[in-house]
């Protein structure tokens, strides 16, 4: 994948009403990639993608789009297109002229128009629907209409603000699957802005990891879940074990009342951290056999798996295990060193 | 067992209906059609031909002033309703608070405010400009119309527009749309149904309107109000004739009306919720 930046933000901060949405916000977006803001409600994700649209102008900080600042200009001179939460579709027109509304305010030929439209309602499933009011449509074809709108315009980045937030479960999935599909065979740079992770790791080629207006992380899918750099981040992405724990030196740490070899190294001796343990990393063992020995609290079934709640050494520990045990019984714990992650410990 | 409840509910409304709107509307339709023996003439009706120039007058008088209206109250309507909620609150009291004075008494004020020794002209004495014929003028009745019935303009544009969602407006900004072309194409069509309701609670009261043409327009000035008025309460009493004029003028309004909601599509209604 080529790596060329499409859009740079340098130093974003953003105040409203005198808080502080966004404080020092650095980031590059790739050309062609599928990148996805993550992070919960108020972290400052919609405002990022809201500078990139120009609904938001940044109090300090440039923004860059193909290498030129792009402060001052507004969102109808910009080159990106916005699906939005909620679609704000035009209630006055039908499908057909909701998705023309670019191209005829472009004043592109009618019989130039005609064609795109058609082609991109057939490419968001909705041949057929030119002449249906949008307000007769369920929430998933206007969903499509929405992106048939902003995509018809040949966009070099479309932002996407939470739009499958509204529909549910099974049409969320397949949306996921058909959004990624456009945007591979378009090859355009999709910024997508969520609080669902699952949703983040099955369609980006990058996470941006959003907290209180800040990065977190920027990674892979792959890096950002099994490599977090911190305890936030493993705990918004996937399910976590946090315990405080001590770097007695390189490679060994102390936490739940003994040492454990690990593969991290770099800290200071002595170091106060965070260790993470994923719950399916834990293996369920006879007591003798154990790192810890714990009681288990309650167990549910999820279907794959068993989750389970076991208290030891003070604390508690999730488990997912394709095994069950008996609610009561004592069971050991094994971690294995490459399963440890350590974390600097967070300013709360 | 539904619909056999609601058919009992509506009742009263049916009983208020025939007592305070088909028989007084029967009655002015029987008076206008009958002399004062009773029996049937066309006499009446074919007299309102001769008060041609007075209806068109009217109806030309309250076009201007609903189109005086429609011009000042549209691009304040869009204003209002893109501020925060606190704002919008304190803006439709400041709109609504002259409509708690009473009417006679803010026409009143002003005949003092354009009098020939009024606040305009005095204000104009003092650089030796002036004094300018103000009052008793057709200008002066339009003034009156505009600054009474203004209101009756804003309110049904501002319900319009409020419920346009601000997303809508910047998605037609993210494809592309200048401010004139969101205007244009988005907000303009989307108030269409606050348009129409406000012409029609503008113009009605003012095409029928006598006491603005009476204080502020003097003799010269008759509307078809003022002749009502005087078929009734003056010395030219002859209720036959006033309740042809009326008949002959709520047709007038009647093909007004259907022409303003040409444009108004189906969803007209919706700007009644005022």
């Amino acid at each position: 994948m080529s790596q060329s930046t499409i859009i740079s933000l340098r130093d974003i901060v953003v105040e409203f009403d005198g808080e502080r949405v966004l404080e020092g916000l650095d980031l590059d977006i790739h050309d062609k990639e599928f990148v996805t803001f993550l992070g919960p409600s108020g972290c400052g994700k919609t405002t990022t993608l809201r500078i990139i649209g120009g609904f938001v102008a940044p109090k300090e900080g440039d923004v860059f789009f193909e290498g030129k600042r792009i402060n001052d200009l507004p969102p109808y001179k910009r080159q990106v297109n916005t699906v939005f939460q909620r679609y704000a579709l035009f209630p006055h027109l039908n499908v057909f002229e909701n998705v023309a509304f670019g191209l005829k305010i472009q004043k592109l030929p009618e019989k130039e128009i005609r064609p795109r439209v058609l082609e991109m309602l057939e490419l968001v499933g909705l041949k057929g629907f030119e002449k249906r009011g949008v307000n007769q449509l369920s929430g998933g074809q206007q969903q499509r209409v929405a992106i048939a709108r902003a995509l018809v315009n040949h966009p070099k980045v479309l932002l996407l603000d939470e739009p499958l937030g509204a529909l549910d479960l099974k049409l969320r999935k397949e949306m996921q699957i058909e959004l990624k599909k456009i945007q591979q065979s378009l090859g355009i740079t999709f910024i997508y802005v969520t609080h669902d992770q699952e949703e983040a790791l099955t369609m980006s080629d990058t996470v941006v990891v959003m907290k209180d207006g800040d990065i977190q992380q920027i990674g892979t899918p792959e890096d950002i879940y099994n490599e977090p750099q911190n305890a936030f981040v493993a705990d918004f992405i996937g399910e976590s074990n946090i315990v405080p724990g001590i770097m007695k030196k390189d490679f060994l740490v102390e936490f739940a009342g003994r040492e454990f070899e690990c593969v991290d190294s770099g800290f200071a001796p002595m170091e106060q951290v965070d260790v993470v343990v994923r719950p399916e990393d834990i293996k369920v063992v006879p007591t003798i056999a154990g790192h810890i020995t714990g009681i288990v609290e309650n167990v549910t079934f999820k279907g794959v798996h068993f989750e389970m709640e076991v208290s030891a050494c003070g604390s508690r520990w999730l488990i997912h295990s394709t095994q069950s045990e008996a609610v009561g019984s004592a069971i050991g714990m094994v971690i294995g060193p490459e399963d440890i992650h350590i974390m600097k410990k967070m300013e709360e | 067992m539904r619909s056999k409840y609601s058919a009992f509910a509506a009742v009263p409304y049916y009983v208020w209906m025939a007592l305070f709107t088909v028989a007084p509307l029967a009655m002015v339709a029987v008076f206008a059609f009958t002399d004062e023996s009773g029996a049937f003439t066309m006499e009446h009706i074919s007299r309102v031909g001769e008060y041609t120039n007075v209806l068109v007058r009217s109806v030309w008088l309250a076009a201007i002033a609903t189109a005086i209206c429609l011009v000042v109250a549209y691009p304040l309507a869009y204003i209002m309703s893109r501020q925060s909620g606190a704002k919008q609150r304190t803006m439709v009291m400041l709109i609504m608070l002259p409509m708690w004075m009473n009417f006679l008494l803010r026409t009143y004020a002003w005949m003092t405010i354009l009098e020939k020794n009024g606040l305009i002209n005095r204000f104009f004495g003092l650089f030796g400009i002036g004094p300018f014929d103000m009052i008793n003028t057709s200008g002066a009745v339009v003034l009156g119309m505009v600054y009474n019935y203004l209101p009756f303009m804003i309110l049904p544009l501002y319900t319009i527009m409020v419920k346009i969602d601000d997303r809508v407006i910047e998605a037609a900004q993210d494809l592309g749309a200048n401010p004139l072309k969101v205007a244009a194409r988005v907000v303009l069509p989307l108030s269409v149904p606050g348009i129409s309701t406000g012409i029609t609670m503008v113009f009605v009261p003012a095409v029928s309107t006598f006491i603005i043409s009476r204080m502020l327009g003097g003799g010269g000035n008759l509307l078809i109000g003022d002749l009502i008025d005087l078929q009734f309460l003056g010395n030219a009493y002859n209720p036959h004739l006033g309740s042809a004029i009326s008949l002959v003028l709520m047709v007038i309004i009647l093909l007004c009306m259907s022409l303003t909601n040409q444009f108004g599509g189906d969803e007209e209604r919706e700007g009644m919720l005022v």
